[in-house]
């Protein structure tokens, strides 16, 4: 690898940190370059020396997420630790997919749910008034489009979970199959 | 996985190995990493987040210094905290792979 591509994927790695510590640590290792190159080593024998960049930037982050969870136990900090630790592969997806599947068949559980009381709904709203129900036609009307409403918004709340649930696994798939290339490269 | 527990133990070591030398002398990150890799044979790039994690836990502190050539460079020395870490850290050591010694030497 060269010192250009080594660098490269070393500030990709880092994004996401405080900008002074991003800063710091691309001075560290443009620095141990200079230091080889002087040494009359080459930019390949450096970065060869130096190990995988992305795995050298996970490691800075892991650093950082449970430093800041130690130092302030919010909520945001507390997930960046979790996904950090998540990034060094401590976790395996083996203990990941029996939750997933829960949560899968919960959220499928739930949309069929409501597809059924919006249709019912509708099936109020249209079939009540001419089926004499108790209340008569207002109640049928204003109950059928209650259902249906309900069921949207419901829907709409399922969909804003789901999209949140799929990103956080697009995320963590994407980072488990980094880890595990590299790994497997070697 | 004999490769993985060598790993760990390296790992494990490589902070002690790290406070040891910068007790002998003050240094700057690329002679400790040289040094270690030469010595242990630990990847070189590992040395900078162990320099930032010891940096951040006050064990040790950087200074500039003008090099003959080229840009200053940044030394490391311990800290009070760091000279007490790496004490009870050695003896730490001392007494572990000692037992682990006496184990080793009775299965043979």
């Amino acid at each position: 690898m060269t010192r250009q591509a080594f660098m490269a994927r070393l500030r990709e790695g880092l994004r996401g940190l405080p900008p002074s510590a991003q800063a710091d640590i691309v001075a560290d290792y443009e620095n141990h370059f200079n230091e080889g190159q002087a040494a009359g080593r080459s930019e390949a024998d450096v970065a060869a020396g130096l190990g995988d960049p992305g795995r050298l930037a996970r490691e800075l982050h892991a650093q950082a997420g449970l430093r800041r969870w130690e130092e302030e136990r919010s909520p945001s900090a507390g997930a960046s630790a979790v996904f950090a630790v998540l990034g060094l592969g401590a976790i395996d997806i083996l203990v990941l997919l029996p939750i997933l599947m829960g949560v899968g068949g919960a959220i499928f559980g739930i949309g069929v749910a409501v597809v059924a009381v919006f249709f019912a709904g509708g099936v109020l709203f249209a079939a009540g008034p001419f089926t004499g129900i108790p209340g008569g036609t207002i109640v049928a009307v204003l109950g059928g489009i209650g259902m249906m409403t309900g069921a949207a918004s419901a829907g709409a709340v399922l969909a804003i979970v789901t999209i949140g649930l799929v990103n956080a696994l697009v995320w963590y798939g994407r980072l488990h199959f980094r880890l595990l290339k590299p790994a497997l490269e070697h | 996985m004999p490769e993985a527990i060598e790993i760990q133990l390296k790992k494990g070591a490589l902070e002690l190995c790290v406070l040891a030398l910068l007790s002998q002398h003050e240094s700057y990150a690329y002679e400790i990493a040289s040094k270690l890799s030469n010595l242990i044979g630990m990847g070189e790039g590992t040395i900078y987040p162990l320099m930032r994690r010891l940096q951040n836990d006050r064990l040790v502190e950087t200074y500039l210094v003008e090099s003959s050539a080229g840009p200053s460079r940044k030394y490391y020395r311990l800290t009070e905290a760091g000279k007490a870490s790496f004490g009870s850290q050695k003896s730490a050591w001392a007494s572990f792979s000692g037992a682990v010694e006496s184990i080793l030497g009775g299965a043979k």
